[in-house]
C-alpha cells in the first residue's frame, strides 16, 4: 500500500511535468467538444500519426487530455446555445438553456466547470483505488442487466413528459421506432429505411442531434434578437457570477458525488456510455428530488447530475481497459491501439511491470481536470456572452457549423439532409409543445435496448421470462420499481404534511 | 411576437402533425417488417403498437376539444405571418441552398455565400459590408482551423482544390 502511494505521488508529480501538452490540449478538446460532429475520438484519430509519433506516455497524456476536455466541452454549447456537443451532453441543456435564457449563463458555465471537474476527480481516484472490484462489474452485466439499465434511462421520458404525458409519450415512441430504423441484429433485416442504404446501420447520432437541436433551435431562436431573454437582467462580466455559481456547485457537494458515481459505474460496462449515464443520472436526480417540479426550468441540480455523470464516465471507461484490455468506448478503443502499438501488455501486470502507464492514465485525468478546473473557470465570465450575440448572425453560424458537422463522422451527404429534415422535425416538435430530448432519448437509446433485448430473448430461445431470471437482474428491476414509485409517494406524503402544517 | 394564447382557441393542427407523421411513419414501418423473422419484428410492433395506442388516445383528446369548441384546426402555432417578416422562411431556402451546394462548391466557398446570404436576409439587408465581411472571416477560419490544420474531411471544391496546390508548392 505504501509503495502504490509512492508509486501514485511520483506519477502525480511526472504529470504535472507534462503541463505544456495537457494545457493546449484542453482548448483543443473544449473547441472539439463544443461542436457536434467533432468527438475527442474522430479527433484522436486525426491526429494518430501524430500521437503514434509521440513518446508513449506523451500520447497517453494527449489523448486522456482530449478525451476529458472533450467532455467537458460538449456541456458548454448545450448550455449557452442549447446544442449539446455530443449525446452524452444531452441532457444538459434541459436545465442549462433556461438558466442562459434567464441571464444566469456565467453561473450554469461555472457550475457547470466544477462539477464536471470534481465528478472527475472523484470517480479517478474511486476508480484507482477500486479497480479491482470495478474491472468485474463488466461480467456481471448481461443483457438482462443491461435491459433495466436502459429503461432507467428511457424513464426519463416519462419525466420529461410531465407536463403533457400524452406529448410526451408519443414524442418517446417515436423517437424509440426512429432508432429501431436500420437492420435487425441477429438476421440483417433491413426495416424502416425508405430504401436508403445509408440507413441499414441505422439512424446516426450527429445528424440527429444536430437536427433536432442545432438546426430547430436555430429556426426559433431568430424570433429574438439575442438568446438572453428580454426581461433578464443585462449584466457585464463578471467574477460575483463565477463565484456564486462555484458556490452553488459547491454547496450540493452530494449530488456532484452520487452522480459522479453513477457515472463511473455506467463507464465501466462496455458498450455504455456518456448519453446512458446522464440520462439515467438526470433521471434519478429528479426523481429523488425534495423540487421535481423546478427540474427543465433551470435547476442547478439537473444541470450538475448529467455533468457530473458524464465526467464520471470518462475515468470508469479507463477501467476495463487497462485491467482486461476491453475498450469501453470509441475514444478508449483508439487509446487500445495506441497502446498495443508501443507494446503495452493489459491486465494486472500493467500496474506491476509497468506502474508509470497504468497510473498514469488516472493521474493525467486527474491533473487534467484540475488544470480545467484552473483554466476553463476564470473564461465562463467571456463564454457566456454568446448569449447577447444577436441570433441574425448566430442562428446562420450555427446552421453552417453544426450542418458541416453532421457530414464528418460517415462523411455521406445524405447526413446532411437527415440533419435538416431532423431539423425540421425538431422545429415542428418545439412549436407544438413535443419535447425534443424525449424525441433524442428514444433515437439514442431505442437501438441499444433493442439490441440487448434480442440477445436476451434469443440466448433464451424466446422465453420472456429470461428478463426476471438473474439476481442481479432482479436487484436492478427492484430499484428501477423503487425509483418510479417512491417520488410520487413522497411527494404525495410531504404535500399532505404541508398541508396539515397550515 | 407574444401571442395571446389564452383568448384563442387551442390550435391542433399543428399539434396533430407529429401524431400523424407518428402513426404513417409506424405503419410504413410495419408493413417493410410484416414477413421479416420475429427478431426484427418483436421490438418494433411493441414499440410501434404503443406508439399507436398513444396517437389514438391523442386524436381522441382532439376530437372532444374540437366537439367542445375549445380548439380548432388551425396551424397558427406552426405556420404565421411571423415566418416572413422574420426571415425564417428565407433562411430555410438558404439551408436548403446550403446542403445542395455545398457538394458542388465546397466548404468554405458555401459557408461563406449561406452566412452572407442568410445574414442579409435576416438582417432585411443591413450592413451589407459588416456581413459580408464577418461571413468571409468565418468561412476562412473555418476552412484553416478544420481543413487546413485538422485536414478534417469536409466536403471540398475549387477554393479548396487551389489552397492545397498553392500551400503545396509554397
Amino acid at each position: 500500500m505504501g509503495e502504490t502511494a509512492s508509486i501514485l505521488a511520483e506519477v502525480f508529480v511526472d504529470t504535472i511535468g507534462y503541463w505544456w501538452v495537457i494545457i493546449p490540449t484542453i482548448f483543443l478538446g473544449l473547441i472539439v467538444g463544443g461542436i457536434p460532429g467533432f468527438s475527442a475520438a474522430n479527433t484522436i484519430i486525426i491526429l494518430m500519426p501524430l500521437t503514434l509519433a509521440m513518446s508513449l506516455e506523451t500520447g497517453l497524456v494527449f489523448m486522456v487530455t482530449l478525451y476529458s476536455a472533450a467532455r467537458m466541452g460538449a456541456g458548454i454549447p448545450a448550455i449557452l446555445v442549447n446544442i449539446p456537443g455530443t449525446a452524452g451532453a444531452a441532457a444538459t441543456p434541459l436545465d442549462g438553456y433556461p438558466m442562459a435564457k434567464a441571464g444566469r449563463g456565467q453561473q450554469a458555465l461555472a457550475m457547470s466547470f466544477v462539477a464536471s471537474s470534481i465528478g472527475g476527480l472523484l470517480t479517478t481516484f474511486l476508480a484507482l483505488m477500486t479497480m479491482p472490484i470495478l474491472a468485474r462489474v463488466g461480467f456481471y452485466m448481461h443483457s438482462v442487466e443491461m435491459i433495466v439499465v436502459m429503461l432507467f434511462g428511457i424513464s426519463l421520458i416519462a419525466s420529461i413528459a410531465a407536463q403533457d404525458m400524452l406529448k410526451g409519450l408519443i414524442a418517446g415512441f417515436l423517437g424509440l421506432m426512429i432508432g429501431s430504423i436500420g437492420t435487425d441484429v441477429v438476421y440483417a433485416t433491413p426495416r424502416g429505411t425508405f430504401g436508403f442504404l445509408e440507413l441499414y446501420d441505422g439512424v446516426p447520432l450527429i445528424p440527429a442531434l444536430v437536427g433536432l437541436f442545432a438546426v430547430s433551435e436555430a429556426f426559433i431562436i431568430i424570433e429574438k434578437k439575442v438568446i438572453i431573454s428580454e426581461d433578464a437582467e443585462p449584466k457585464n462580466p463578471n467574477w460575483q457570477d463565477t463565484f456564486e455559481g462555484v458556490r452553488m456547485a459547491l454547496s450540493r457537494w452530494w449530488h456532484i458525488v452520487w452522480t459522479s458515481i453513477i457515472g463511473l459505474i455506467i463507464g465501466v460496462i462496455p458498450g455504455a456510455g456518456a448519453s446512458i449515464a446522464s440520462f439515467v443520472a438526470y433521471q434519478q436526480s429528479r426523481a429523488f428530488s425534495k423540487t421535481p417540479e423546478l427540474y427543465g426550468t433551470g435547476h442547478p441540480e439537473g444541470l450538475i447530475a448529467p455533468e457530473s455523470a458524464n465526467n464520471g464516465v470518462t475515468s470508469g471507461t479507463l477501467v476495463p481497459l487497462l485491467v482486461l484490455g476491453i475498450p469501453g468506448g470509441a475514444t478508449a478503443a483508439i487509446m487500445l491501439v495506441v497502446m498495443q502499438f508501443h507494446g503495452v501488455s493489459f491486465g494486472p501486470s500493467l500496474f506491476e511491470n509497468q506502474p508509470k502507464i497504468g497510473y498514469g492514465m488516472f493521474m493525467a485525468m486527474a491533473v487534467t481536470y484540475l488544470l480545467m478546473l484552473l483554466t476553463i473557470l476564470p473564461m465562463s465570465r467571456y463564454m457566456s456572452h454568446v448569449t447577447t450575440i444577436p441570433t441574425i448572425y448566430l442562428a446562420p453560424m450555427i446552421i453552417s457549423f453544426t450542418l458541416v458537422g453532421g457530414f464528418v463522422p460517415r462523411e455521406y451527404m445524405f447526413d446532411m439532409y437527415l440533419a435538416l429534415g431532423f431539423g425540421v422535425l425538431g422545429y415542428v416538435a418545439r412549436r407544438t409543445g413535443y419535447h425534443v430530448a424525449a424525441i433524442l432519448i428514444g433515437v439514442i437509446l431505442g437501438p441499444l435496448l433493442e439490441t440487448y433485448f434480442l440477445r436476451a430473448l434469443k440466448k433464451s430461445d424466446g422465453d420472456i421470462t429470461t428478463l426476471f431470471s438473474s439476481t442481479l437482474g432482479n436487484i436492478l428491476w427492484v430499484a428501477l420499481a423503487l425509483s418510479l414509485v417512491l417520488p410520487p409517494v413522497f411527494n404525495w406524503r410531504r404535500k399532505r404534511k404541508e398541508l396539515a402544517e397550515r | 411576437m407574444a401571442r395571446d394564447d389564452s383568448r384563442r382557441p387551442r390550435q391542433l393542427g399543428g399539434e396533430l402533425v407529429i401524431p400523424v407523421l407518428a402513426v404513417i411513419f409506424t405503419l410504413y414501418f410495419f408493413a417493410t417488417i410484416w414477413n421479416s423473422p420475429w427478431t426484427a419484428q418483436v421490438s418494433a410492433f411493441m414499440v410501434g403498437g404503443i406508439l399507436l395506442l398513444t396517437c389514438t388516445i391523442f386524436m381522441v383528446r382532439c376530437v372532444l376539444w374540437l366537439r367542445q369548441g375549445s380548439a380548432s384546426l388551425g396551424f397558427g402555432n406552426l405556420f404565421s405571418r411571423d415566418d416572413i417578416v422574420t426571415g425564417r422562411i428565407g433562411l430555410l431556402v438558404c439551408t436548403v441552398g446550403y446542403c445542395v451546394l455545398i457538394d458542388r462548391l465546397g466548404f468554405t466557398l458555401t459557408t461563406f455565400l449561406f452566412l452572407a446570404l442568410s445574414m442579409i436576409v435576416l438582417s432585411k439587408g443591413q450592413r451589407p459590408v459588416f456581413i459580408t465581411a464577418i461571413s468571409a472571416v468565418m468561412a476562412l477560419g473555418g476552412w484553416a482551423v478544420f481543413i487546413w490544420a485538422f485536414d478534417t474531411r469536409f466536403p471540398r471544391g475549387w477554393f479548396e482544390t487551389t489552397m492545397k496546390a498553392v500551400l503545396a508548392n509554397g
